[in-house]
């Protein structure tokens, strides 16, 4: 203890903007992790970048043996998902008093990662509820009643156990009910019987709705896009043969295809009535896969060949997406569009609105609302029809993804955008051709309902994500995707007298094998009274999630500014609330947090520097809400690596003395190299560094690298020769240096993750040192901690946050 | 009966109407929070009740105005600014994804209107009875 209050009195001088030199200088080495219930004074020095540590808080706070069964799985892991706060405080006024906005973070569908358990399957001879409240039994119920009887641990009503729990009857035999899946997992999928159905379980359907306008032909973009999809059409979800298909190709007219299995040749079908769009023939536009294969095939193949001399700039995604609706409405599904420019034919049609002299104006939120409701009315007229749309943007110069991207946004689908695709280039087609294959060979949900449910005392104020919200608490998902996320804004309307609060979330939906499941997490939080249990015990990332969230939807709603201001205000307002009721006078000079919010200020800069909230002229809109539209769907993993890029030293990987060493587990996976700070001075001429946003991958080439590590690199003699941009590493062959392929290893080994996260392939951007100023400029947005065009330096943000905190008193 | 007369004859009548329009509107929101209807329907529903609802409003106090009756002209201009405004600003009509969100302040509208539909019926009421009396 004198240690640290000898390191809070020398920390008050370093304060000052002068100072930050010294702020990186003084503290070379990254300052060891700090335990729980300690002040860290912020001015003293850089922080460690570690995000995990945080995550382990659920554990400490509240230990699965707490559970019915006691089981280590007992409690939902936070990829699953996580909560901003751990421990809840019992009544609204301590948790106004934090300042800490309460919220939750839920990912309920997701690809598992490698060595990651299975999500376990009940098929059980009755799904087990709270009569009441309609609760699904989980690890945290109580038993009374020598276990004749269990409490729902949401609204606490006893209801009986059913006699299955112990007795097997097929084996007539007791059974351990401390064994069944769902007392022993937070996360469980329930085999739905009859009456979760309101009709029979649909099958999976995929309309693809290509342009083939002179801009898409020019681009090569339908080629790629049906190689894509032939190479791929074996694994799109086809359990049972029962998987239908339809392709309908536009440009000023729409044209149909009628893929009928006992024709030879596909037929096209031209519409061209944009004031009431109608389907050509009532049958074989939508066709079973199986059974038409080889038509499918036939026309994907020949479809290149078709429109390649087609001149037409005309463009009605408006009406090809009412067609498209029409068409598969009766069964519902999936409508993936593949769009290269901007609709300008018939309804729906948009204006070319950007203009660069509004940018990084109070003019400039106009252009990231969208220009016309049409899309968005579009979607909530596909919502009840369980349809969904996808919406692939190729577009070389203004694609208005602000506007189009309602129709995802409110059909639970998503949006892909690659900024001036050429097909020619290797890169943009590989990253095209692996996301989409991706994208239709992975799992899928359809006619699902989210609905998430909560002890008694806690209400749900608002959602955010893409879907449709269909009552007060109920979100409707034409489909889950796989890689969508969803939060969840609470409060406490009453005092919770409970020992514990409980989040349950339920995914009623038919997954793509045809079987109607119910898929259920259960986080369990501990109840405290006292305040700094709440400090302690919060989430950081999941705080910086929430928040990027909320501003995404301030902009929105109102303003950019405003988001970003109330992000900043936010940030002072817990800062200070700590300070108010956790800190003494004594230490008024400091910014003192708690050791588990350390990284927040960094996140929370992190978010205003992003593109998507960053106050400058220089970003297209466009990307702004590409951005922000990732932001909203992003889990909290993702969000953190967005606002803070993952940045590491790669020339030191497979040095003796490097931590950790660079070996493949059990898994054939290397362990991540240590993060470095966001800051310029860990740059080294010599030296190689990759830095990862989430997005994009950057590989920083200094000028003076030594000829041996460009040669294991880049396959060149010198630095001078390496291609600076957009680039691939050429693969890994016998003659590869260790050092090479390790990284290439690394980079291979991080896409294959952010596929799995997200359907992201993130391109590779080679920097160097002395190479294009752009694109270097580009690469130093990055760094968070330095001054950025007139965003603050690290250190002089929080000198802003020290002297807004000067309204606060120590208590 | 003279004009005047008949005019807040008129006046009584069409505030009862929008009063019963308001009534309607809260109903449907109370039904939206107790989730008895969607929100589809919902603003399917309401948003063809908008328009004949300003227009009957406007239509009135255009009625007052050119008949001279001046501070029932001045009761009733601020509400018809706010309707114009709201149009201009293209937020008249109720958005499906949005309300869940506004529902409260929609709400919150419904009833200052209903309470001001209330005032002016009686107000017009006394009026009318007024203007008999005079006739006679």
């Amino acid at each position: 203890m004198p240690q640290l209050t000898q390191q809070f009195s020398q920390t008050s001088l370093a304060g000052s903007p002068a100072g930050a030199g010294s702020y990186y200088g003084s503290q070379g080495s990254l300052a060891a992790p700090q335990s729980l219930h300690q002040h860290v004074n912020l001015l003293s020095g850089p922080q460690t970048i570690d995000f995990e540590a945080s995550t382990s808080v659920i554990e400490k706070t509240l230990p699965s043996s707490r559970s019915a069964s006691q089981s280590p799985t007992s409690n939902c892991a936070p990829v699953w998902k996580r909560s901003t706060i751990n421990s809840v405080p019992t009544t609204q006024q301590v948790l106004n008093k934090s300042r800490i906005p309460f919220g939750l973070l839920v990912k309920p569908y997701r690809q598992l990662l490698p060595g990651e358990e299975e999500v376990p399957v009940i098929n059980a001879p009755q799904v087990v509820r709270c009569r009441r409240c309609r609760t699904y039994i989980n690890p945290w119920v109580t038993f009374i009643e020598q276990g004749h009887r269990w409490k729902c641990n949401l609204c606490f009503l006893t209801n009986d156990v059913p006699s299955f729990f112990d007795w097997n009857p097929d084996t007539r035999q007791n059974v351990d009910r401390m064994q069944r899946p769902e007392l022993t997992h937070a996360v469980v999928e329930f085999v739905a019987p009859q009456e979760y159905m309101v009709r029979p379980p649909q099958p999976v359907v995929m309309l693809f709705l290509i342009d083939v306008s002179f801009n898409a032909i020019q681009s090569g973009m339908v080629a790629a896009a049906s190689k894509a999809i032939l190479s791929s059409l074996q694994s799109i979800p086809n359990t049972e043969d029962r998987t239908k298909i339809a392709i309908i190709t536009f440009d000023s007219n729409l044209q149909f295809y009628n893929l009928s299995s006992v024709l030879n040749e596909p037929q096209m079908l031209v519409m061209s009535d944009h004031a009431d769009p109608f389907l050509p023939q009532p049958y074989d536009l939508l066709v079973s896969l199986t059974e038409s294969m080889s038509q499918v095939q036939s026309l994907l193949g020949k479809l290149p060949e078709m429109f390649k001399h087609n001149t037409d700039p005309g463009h009605c995604l408006g009406t090809g997406l009412t067609a498209a609706r029409k068409l598969i409405s009766p069964i519902g599904g999936k409508i993936i569009v593949l769009s290269n420019s901007l609709p300008n034919t018939g309804e729906g049609s948009l204006k070319m609105r950007e203009d660069v002299s509004l940018l990084g104006t109070n003019k400039e939120t106009t252009l990231l609302h969208p220009q016309t409701a049409f899309y968005k009315n579009l979607a909530v007229t596909c919502s009840p029809s369980q349809v969904s749309v996808d919406m692939f943007l190729f577009s070389n110069d203004y694609a208005d993804i602000a506007t189009l991207n309602g129709c995802a946004k409110f059909t639970a689908g998503a949006t892909y955008y690659y900024k001036a695709f050429n097909a020619k280039r290797p890169e943009d087609s590989v990253k095209f051709t692996t996301e989409l294959s991706h994208f239709l060979g992975r799992a899928l949900g359809l006619e699902a309902v989210l609905r998430i449910r909560a002890s008694r005392g806690v209400k749900m104020t608002a959602f955010h994500g893409n879907f449709f919200l269909r009552s007060t608490d109920l979100l409707s998902l034409p489909n889950v995707s796989t890689d969508n996320a969803y939060a969840v804004e609470c409060q406490l309307t009453e005092t919770i007298v409970s020992p514990l609060v409980c989040f349950q979330t339920a995914v009623l939906h038919t997954s793509s094998n045809g079987e109607r499941r119910i898929r259920v997490l259960t986080l369990a939080l501990n109840v405290t009274t006292s305040i700094a249990d709440v400090f302690t015990s919060a989430d950081q990332v999941a705080i910086a999630s929430l928040l990027a969230k909320k501003g995404v939807d301030r902009t929105l709603t109102s303003k950019i500014e405003d988001a970003r201001d109330a992000i900043q205000h936010k940030l002072i307002d817990i800062l200070g609330a700590y300070k108010q009721s956790m800190t003494s006078s004594g230490q008024a000079g400091q910014l003192l947090t708690p050791a588990n919010l350390r990284l927040l200020p960094l996140l929370c800069l992190g978010l205003l520097k992003m593109n998507a909230f960053r106050d400058t002229a220089t970003i297209p809109s466009d990307l702004r809400s590409y951005w922000m539209a990732l932001l909203y769907v992003f889990p909290a993993d993702m969000i953190a690596m967005a606002i803070h890029p993952q940045f590491y030293a790669l020339h030191t990987v497979l040095d003796a003395d490097a931590q950790p060493p660079m070996a493949k587990d059990a898994l054939g996976r290397l362990p991540m190299p240590k993060q470095l700070n966001l800051s310029s001075e860990r740059l080294d001429r010599q030296g190689v560094f990759l830095l990862d946003n989430g997005v994009e991958l950057f590989l920083w080439v200094g000028s003076a690298v030594p000829p041996a590590t460009v040669h294991a690199l880049f396959d060149r003699p010198s630095v001078d020769q390496v291609q600076v941009g957009k680039a691939s590493l050429s693969p890994t062959s016998a003659q590869t240096p260790p050092l090479g392929r390790v990284v290439r290893d690394l980079i291979a080994q991080i896409r294959a993750d952010r596929m799995r996260q997200m359907t992201l392939w993130p391109h590779l951007y080679i920097v160097r040192e002395d190479g294009d100023p752009s694109l270097k400029t580009w690469f130093l947005s990055h760094l968070v901690e330095d001054r950025y065009e007139k965003m603050p330096s690290y250190p002089q943000f929080l000198n802003q946050i020290r002297e807004g905190l000067a309204k606060y008193s120590s208590g | 009966m003279n004009g005047e007369g008949l005019l807040f004859l008129f006046g009584v009548v069409a505030s009862a109407v929008l009063l019963f329009a308001m009534v309607f509107f809260i109903i449907m929101f109370s039904d939206l929070e107790c989730d008895y209807i969607n929100p589809i329907d919902l603003c399917n529903k309401l948003n063809q009740f908008v328009f004949p609802e300003m227009a009957g409003h406007a239509f009135l106090t255009l009625l007052l105005l050119l008949n001279g009756s001046w501070w029932a002209f001045l009761l009733n201009a601020p509400l018809l600014a706010y309707h114009i405004q709201k149009v201009a600003k293209q937020r008249h009509m109720y958005d499906a994804t949005e309300i869940f969100r506004t529902a409260p302040e929609n709400k919150r509208e419904c009833f200052m209107k209903l309470a001001f539909y209330l005032l002016s019926f009686f107000y017009y009421l006394y009026r009318m009875i007024v203007a008999l009396l005079a006739d006679d």
